[in-house]
């Protein structure tokens, strides 16, 4: 019986990878950091703001994203939003992440037989 | 009074490269400001939502570091193991190597007393040196990203030993050290016992009368001991004749020791008239006693151990 303590670890390794894709998913339709904190979290990918807020600015050096301030609303808020290069990007990553789920499957049902 | 998440973003900002600051400052505001106002709506008094959001967002430092892509360690996996083995090597190296030139030195000068002490010290200050300037050269490589260029590990760099070394090297490195310490002690005590005379000079801790037979005859001990050392290391672990060797080399040393503690004939007249409290014969028998006692637990325990060792792990 694993402890809770290595579940976590586990767990949180495998889901690393997966907030970058649901962002580059999300952001297709522009938004600011607490909105998309938001949408990732009620759409069953939990992040934490600090590790969020800092990956946005990371995508969008590496050009994965765009931004815009936004000033019309009560307080300026920064809008982020998947680049073309972003695009590319997330089609492979998406496309591998499949491929992952059929190799799994794949791998589980050699298994059992 | 500036409020706390004023001086949360400060404290943010404090370690984010500068030409960045005012933007990730309006954002990371902006961003505070709205999960305030979410944890607000949701019914939380207005300064303890303002807490939990800065105490959800951590501490201050770590988040700057991971705006600005910093590592939070002091030499990463990249540098660490060839970190270590420069340590080790400098480390094992220079320091005992300028200890003991300085120590000579210092004694070729015409102060023998003050060399050991000396060149110990030195000895510290180089190793102190040694570890701050290499640690500091790695960690700056850490920080700017310095390629290393080193040749890729392959398998002809595997140790040839056997797998199962008992005998390492810095315990053998020791032992031989130390004997040659005692080796090298035993004919300066003669001239250089720290302790002087009443007419100048120095009194010799061991009664010179010794030299005719039994200290030649130690120093040869203590010499075999040395090639039982080394035996030992090429061997790379405790063997049957090793162990054999052993308990002779020892014995041969341990029983001319004791017996001349016993019969008085160990330590020099002189030296112990030198000092009023050993020259009561009780206070003699004491020393005498503990140090018979005390060399024949030694002797025990360093064969117990070389045979504990050899049949805990056989060729």
């Amino acid at each position: 019986m694993p402890t809770d303590e290595i579940l976590r670890i586990h767990l949180q390794e495998l889901r690393r990878g997966t907030v970058v894709v649901a962002s580059l998913v999300a952001l297709r339709r522009p938004d600011y950091g607490y909105a998309l904190l938001q949408h990732l979290t009620s759409n069953g990918f939990p992040v934490d703001a600090n590790t969020l807020y800092p990956l946005l600015r990371r995508l969008e050096e590496q050009g994965l994203l765009t931004s815009e301030w936004n000033t019309e609303e009560k307080r300026p808020r920064k809008f982020y939003r998947t680049s073309d290069e972003g695009e590319t990007v997330l089609t492979r990553l998406l496309a591998d992440m499949a491929d992952v789920q059929t190799s799994m499957t794949a791998l589980i049902e050699g298994v059992d037989r | 009074m500036t409020s706390l998440t004023d001086r949360y973003v400060a404290a943010t900002l404090r370690s984010v490269p500068a030409q960045r600051r005012d933007e990730i400052a309006a954002e990371l505001r902006g961003s505070i400001e709205d999960m305030i106002e979410g944890r607000s709506a949701a019914g939380e008094d207005a300064g303890a939502a303002e807490r939990s959001v800065l105490t959800e967002l951590g501490n201050p430092a770590q988040l700057a570091a991971r705006y600005s892509d910093r590592r939070l360690q002091l030499i990463g996996p990249t540098y660490y193991l060839v970190w270590e083995r420069l340590m080790k090597v400098l480390l094992s190296s220079v320091p005992p190597i300028v200890g003991v030139v300085f120590g000579l030195v210092k004694a070729a000068d015409g102060d023998p007393g003050g060399a050991v002490g000396a060149g110990i010290g030195v000895a510290i200050e180089v190793a102190v040196q040694v570890a701050f300037w290499v640690t500091l050269a790695f960690a700056v490589m850490e920080r700017t990203n310095t390629a290393l260029n080193l040749p890729e590990w392959t398998v002809d760099q595997l140790p040839r030993d056997h797998p199962n070394r008992q005998i390492t090297l810095p315990d053998s490195a020791a032992a031989i050290g130390w004997l040659v310490l005692v080796i090298a002690y035993l004919p300066l005590q003669h001239f250089w016992s720290f302790i002087p005379a009443r007419d100048g000079g120095n009194v010799p801790l061991l009664d010179p009368a010794l030299w005719s037979f039994w200290l030649p005859f130690l120093l040869a001990v203590l010499v075999a001991n040395l090639g039982i050392e080394i035996a030992k290391y090429r061997a790379g672990r405790w063997t049957w004749p090793l162990i054999a060797a052993n308990a002779v080399v020892n014995i041969a040393f341990a029983v001319p020791v004791c017996w001349l503690l016993l019969t008085d004939r160990l330590l020099s007249p002189e030296f112990v008239a030198r000092f009023e409290w050993l020259g009561q014969p009780d206070n003699l028998d004491t020393v005498a006693n503990v140090s018979v006692v005390v060399t024949i637990v030694i002797v025990l325990w360093s064969i117990t151990d070389s045979v504990l060792r050899c049949r805990r792990n056989p060729a």
